[in-house]
């Protein structure tokens, strides 16, 4: 069985790994074992309320209670730019004209900014190649916004995610060669790696400060503003399904689209409803397709837990979970659950008592 | 003789033969449409009468004829406050250290800023002289003719005088400058932007020109090599106008960035070394080869002649040199060595 929680200290040889495959342009997680247990000392502590919950990073492991292994990882850092300054480009417009001489011309213009500042970012998704496929992107990515959801009050009303720009293959951003190394001698890909160390606002400090007017830049360069990766398509397709817009941010690095949603129009948060648990003996058929489970959490800020399960178990009041569902989401009959969809293409006919599928009262 | 005078409408068609032969860039200060000139002339003519209408700033405009054929072969100005009245627009380059102290770097980054900073300076403009004469003592007469002038005239300009030289321009009229920058926002080629500069109100360039600075290094390669360089065609007045005193500062075009030379009025070479002397005759043509000028306002002349001189501040010039003047002996005149 797969089970989100709360990343743990004996995580860190398992995401040292990941963060090792994972290879270059995962600016929030480098390969970095000492950078690595800060932050899992960090999740730690905000799981622990041993800091405030908003300066907090949760960061969140996808376990296979099978191996008892991390496969993968997720995170919200609750608010950024608070202890250092966090730096975008806006994509702008500068309209030049003359009436006399019928000029008109637009200039796309990039615009330094500190916009995301105090926003609640989900970052750091990772996850392990041998786990990839059957909705477990989708549970690692979405676990999060339950979490937003049941714990909105610690976090901002919008949130936002900083998708990975193009580079090539040898880890060569074209935004980068053009913009960035003429202000930075450094190649993107130490940057970058630099900038995953917590030294992000150093580089930014080299920047240009003054807008940057994008025809003056080349081909190669203008074509990648607000674009993504290609491994990144699919995790932006993703957020998009869930309601996250471009908002006209870019990274100052590679030019990276920043996307964003309120947490309230968030379809995981739309969509998701609370049942009691009620324990039955039977066994659960947990090896359904992703388009028949639906993720399932617990409410416990320090102790959170989501797992799927098949859609039909849930009844017009409550969700029948068998004795091992409920022990590893730390339930006992009658307490409060939260259910959301795990795969967009989920109808409403598949859940019983369709009727009261939605925001219940609470 | 080579005599410089100051413009009259009807040197119109002499004047439109040389700004004709000349590049796209004069164009800015001299037009080649005939009324757009004929109004320059009449503002030249109100300026030398001291006949200004309210508001207007003095622009002077002189021209080289050849009093044998009566042909004009030059023409040059100056306008007393650059941008007469308007804003007068330059980038200033300048520098920034982007540095950090925790990755130990420091890198000098080069801007352009879009400056304001010489308007109102006295401006020397619209120089064009036949081609066959650059580099001759016809061409220095030309342009010095003009610092003759405000030495005479030192009253009705500013105490800095700024000179725009001719940026890089390829054979082919390419303004590598142009083609990086001002191309983007202007939406029009090197030259009719430069026309327009000269015809319309500066108005158009403060509503087209970025408004931001530009960092060098996001120009072309061929536009950063073209920052503060003079066209090879201007390297005679280069010359001329740095021996005169003329340094380049911080200041290029904003359209083809060719460089702004600077000087304190007062400083000026022929501002300094010029004096005042009383004229009388000479029976023979000896002597240095000198400039003299004489009256002022619009009966001010400028021309070359050889001078002896006596102990008294008097000097002897041939008497073609008097009538080519219109002065009489005994009259004030004002000379300076070549």
């Amino acid at each position: 069985m797969l089970v989100i929680r709360p990343l743990q200290e004996t995580d860190l040889d398992a995401l040292y790994d990941m963060a090792q495959n994972a290879g270059k342009g995962l600016t929030t997680l480098p390969a970095d074992r000492a950078l690595l247990e800060r932050k899992i000392q960090h999740a730690r502590d905000t799981f622990n309320q041993r800091c405030a919950p908003e300066a907090g990073l949760y960061l969140f492991a996808l376990e296979d209670t099978e191996l008892k292994r991390c496969v993968g990882i997720s995170g919200i850092q609750a608010r950024v730019g608070l202890d250092e300054v966090f730096y975008n480009y806006r994509l702008s417009v500068t309209v030049n004209a003359s009436r006399e001489l019928g000029v008109h011309v637009r200039t796309p213009t990039l615009q330094l900014s500190n916009d995301m500042t105090d926003t609640t970012e989900i970052c750091s998704l990772l996850l392990s190649d041998s786990h990839r496929g059957g909705g477990n992107g989708l549970l690692l990515s979405r676990c999060r916004f339950m979490y937003l959801d049941s714990f909105r009050k610690h976090f901002s009303e919008k949130v936002f995610a900083e998708m990975r720009g193009v580079s090539d293959k040898h880890g060569r951003s074209p935004l980068w060669d053009a913009l960035g190394s003429q202000f930075f001698d450094m190649e993107f890909s130490e940057a970058d790696m630099l900038s995953g160390l917590g030294n992000k606002s150093f580089i930014a400090e080299l920047m240009p400060k003054y807008p940057i007017y994008v025809p003056m830049l080349p081909d190669a360069a203008r074509a990648v503003i607000g674009k993504v990766h290609d491994n990144t398509a699919p995790a932006l397709r993703m957020l998009q399904a869930e309601g996250f817009n471009f908002n006209g941010l870019v990274d100052i690095f590679d030019g990276g689209p920043v996307v964003e949603a309120f947490v309230h129009n968030i379809r995981t948060v739309r969509e998701s409803i609370s049942r009691h648990v009620l324990i039955s003996h039977k066994q659960m058929d947990l090896s359904l397709p992703a388009s028949e489970r639906v993720m399932v959490s617990n409410v416990s800020f320090r102790d959170f837990r989501v797992t799927t399960i098949p859609v039909e178990c849930i009844g017009p009041d409550t969700v029948t979970l068998s004795k091992e569902v409920a022990d590893i989401l730390l339930v006992e009959s009658g307490d409060q659950v939260h259910l959301a969809p795990l795969k967009d293409t989920i109808s409403k006919t598949h859940v019983p008592g369709g009727a009261r599928y939605g925001k219940p009262d609470r | 003789m080579w005599l410089v005078r100051p413009i009259e409408m009807d040197d119109l068609q002499g004047v439109l033969g040389i700004s004709g032969e000349q590049g796209a860039k004069l164009s800015s200060t001299l037009p080649k449409q005939e009324d757009a000139l004929a109004a320059k002339i009449g503002h030249s003519t109100r300026s030398f009468a001291d006949k200004l209408k309210n508001g207007e700033s003095a622009r002077f405009l002189f021209v080289l004829q050849d009093t044998a054929t009566g042909k004009i072969h030059g023409v040059a100005g100056i306008d007393a406050r650059a941008g007469n009245g308007q804003p007068f627009y330059n980038y200033r380059r300048d520098a920034l250290i982007h540095a950090s102290h925790e990755l130990g770097v420091s890198r000098r980054v080069e801007v352009l800023y879009p400056s304001h900073a010489l308007t109102d300076t006295s401006l020397l403009c619209a120089f064009a002289i036949d081609p066959e004469l650059k580099g001759t003592d016809a061409f220095e007469l030309l342009s010095r003719t003009r610092l003759m002038f405000i030495a005479e005239h030192r009253e009705w300009f500013s105490s800095r005088m700024v000179v725009e030289i001719q940026g890089v321009q390829t054979s082919h009229g390419e303004v590598p400058f142009w083609d990086s920058l001002g191309r983007h926002f202007f939406d029009m080629d090197f030259e009719t932007a430069d026309q327009y500069s000269g015809l319309l109100s500066k108005t158009f360039i403060a509503e087209l020109m970025p408004p931001n600075p530009i960092y060098v290094t996001l120009l072309s390669s061929a536009a950063r090599e073209a920052l503060g360089h003079p066209h090879e065609l201007a390297s005679p007045t280069y010359e001329l106008l740095q021996h005169e005193g003329f340094s380049a500062g911080c200041y290029v075009d904003i359209f083809d960035a060719g460089p702004v030379l600077e000087a304190r009025t007062d400083c000026l070479r022929t501002v300094v070394t010029s004096r005042r002397a009383i004229l009388h005759g000479s029976p023979a043509d000896t002597g240095d080869i000198c400039l003299i000028s004489a009256g002022s306002g619009e009966d001010f002349r400028c021309t070359l002649t050889p001078l002896g001189e006596t102990l008294k501040n008097e000097i002897r010039v041939p008497v073609s040199t008097w009538k080519c003047l219109e002065c009489s002996s005994g009259d004030d005149v004002r000379v300076a060595p070549l």
